[in-house]
């Protein structure tokens, strides 16, 4: 659909929207939680379109995006991106799935030796490649079209999940075990490609918000010592050198699926005066709001999540329930707070269960702090 | 020390509102009190002064300036409050030229128009001293210019 085809934003929502979320970076005060479900395809749903769809056309993406924020009233931001980045740049092949993100069928990355060879991309090669096209078509959109909902966001992912999109998952974790030192090579190229993606966007925009973490790295498949070895430490690195750079300021920590045993290293993971800190699950369970508080409220500011499979699959009262034990526990957390999910919105979750997460925190996230 | 101070640099250090007399008597003071940190790795120094509304760093070698660069946001101390164990390498490029011990990057805690956050320091983990380097210092700008527009 063109942008001729929506009905325009109400400037109101946007303004009101854009105060709520300006609050838990600035701590100026407002009236009470913002909600960012981190809609995705699912805006796609919205709009009787598939994820494949949403994936093939960055420019629609960013509008059928901007417009669910107005429709769900939640934090107004033109988010864009997907799961296989940075295949394609070095060579990897991608398969487009009517209703998934694209694929990568083909990985550039075989053998030991391939690893060896592999040569990081430079900030130029990066910005003409075909991730950074795609992405900064997206980016472009929302600057032009929706611009009080434009952020600079670079969406990295941690170390694994680019090392994961360069040479095949089964590979990298038997290597883990065999020749643990050509995984750290592989993670160490990880970082320094992360460092330059940020550049890139930096340069484009001015500033930067990189989105990085641990999907992979998680306690569901690795143990501690191995996310310290292959997440911590070079996301840990590769975040540093992009603050050295000036590429910042923006952090997002997005620490998906279980980190029971190792959420405690990430306290010490370098931070901006913009960092946000996401943790999906502590074992099986939600992570609990009142524990991420607890340990990072009063370092930077927190994303208290709401499982996705109830997003999913749950009765809106459960959602309800859940968020608003969340949000109830980090309200008022010293250095901001976000209600939201735990992964990326469900493609195709009930639009109930999203507007009950935003109702709890309409319900149950007024400040009591300011 | 006596510190050359090319014209080109000269001109920036105009262009950004420093006073020439400014970074003499800031490096002539890290000089006298040994408040800088060093190159591990080579001859150059760092020097900070200025105020709690300005913090200002000259990069210099033995004799030449080669760089200032400053931040708005004020340096309290260190997140969390105290130099625990981390999981990563933090050892810097940098030592305190007071005690000699590498200069660790660590979170410091950062206040700009009533906002605390963290941000990327170096700290002595021997004498409680705290600086950034130049390209934080550019991400703070970027910061602290959002800071302003969002706490007008
Ligand atoms: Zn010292």
């Amino acid at each position: 659909m063109p942008a001729k085809d929506y009905a325009p934003i109400d400037q109101n929502w946007l303004e009101e929207a854009g105060s709520l979320w300006t609050t838990p970076w600035v701590d100026k005060p407002s009236d009470r939680v913002i909600v960012d479900p981190i809609i995705l395809s699912h805006a796609a749903s919205l709009f009787r379109k598939n994820a494949g769809y949403f994936y093939q056309n960055p420019d629609e993406a960013i509008r059928m995006v901007c417009h669910a924020c107005e429709l769900y009233d939640v934090t107004p931001v033109g988010h864009y991106l997907y799961a296989d980045y940075w295949g394609q740049d070095y060579g990897a092949e991608i398969k487009v799935q009517t209703n998934s993100p694209p694929g990568i069928t083909k990985r550039p990355i075989k053998t030991a030796e391939d690893v060896d060879n592999f040569e990081v991309l430079d900030v130029d090669e990066l910005t003409k490649g075909p991730t950074l096209t795609t992405h900064y078509k997206a980016l472009d959109t929302c600057k032009e079209e929706f611009p009080h909902m434009f952020a600079p966001i670079t969406q990295l992912g941690g170390t694994m999940e680019v090392a994961t999109n360069w040479a095949a998952i089964e590979d990298v974790f038997m290597w883990m075990i065999t020749e643990p030192e050509l995984v750290d090579k592989l993670c160490v190229k990880a970082g320094d490609h992360m460092v330059n993606a940020c550049k890139a966007t930096s340069e484009r925009y001015g500033a930067n918000v990189m989105i990085t973490g641990s999907v992979i790295a998680s306690g569901d498949l690795m143990d501690t010592e191995q996310i310290k070895r292959f997440g911590f430490q070079p996301v840990s690195r590769a975040v540093r050198k992009v603050l050295n750079s000036g590429a910042g300021p923006g952090i997002y920590y997005h620490l998906c699926g279980n980190h029971t045993d190792d959420f405690e290293m990430w306290k010490n993971a370098p931070m901006s005066p913009f960092t946000i800190v996401q943790i999906g699950y502590d074992g099986q369970n939600i992570f609990p709001t009142s524990k991420l508080v607890e340990h990072f409220g009063d370092r930077c500011t927190c994303f208290g999540t709401v499982d996705t499979k109830l997003i999913d699959r749950g009765t809106p009262a459960q959602v309800y329930e859940q968020a608003k034990e969340q949000v109830t526990a980090g309200k008022d957390s010293p250095r901001g707070f976000i209600l939201g999910t735990a992964c990326e919105c469900p493609t195709n979750a009930p639009p109930v269960n999203v507007h009950a997460l935003v109702k709890a925190a309409k319900d149950h996230g007024k400040y009591e702090k300011f | 020390m006596d510190i050359k101070i090319t014209e080109e640099l000269d001109n920036t250090l105009k262009d950004n509102g420093f006073k020439k007399e400014e970074i003499q008597e800031l490096i002539a003071n890290a000089e006298a009190s040994g408040t800088k940190l060093k190159a591990r790795d080579g001859n150059v120094t760092i020097a900070k002064g200025g105020s709690d509304n300005l913090t200002v760093y000259a990069v210099y070698s033995p004799d030449e300036l080669l760089d200032v660069y400053a931040h708005k946001m004020n340096i309290l101390g260190l997140t969390g409050g105290e130099l625990n164990e981390i999981d990563y390498d933090d050892a810097s490029e940098w030592a305190c030229a007071k005690c000699g011990e590498i200069a660790l990057e660590r979170n410091v805690d950062m206040t700009y128009m009533g906002v605390t956050r963290p941000g990327p320091g170096l700290v002595c983990p021997k004498c409680d001293e705290f600086y950034v380097s130049d390209g934080v210092a550019k991400t703070l700008k970027t910061a602290e210019a959002i800071l302003e527009e969002k706490r007008a």
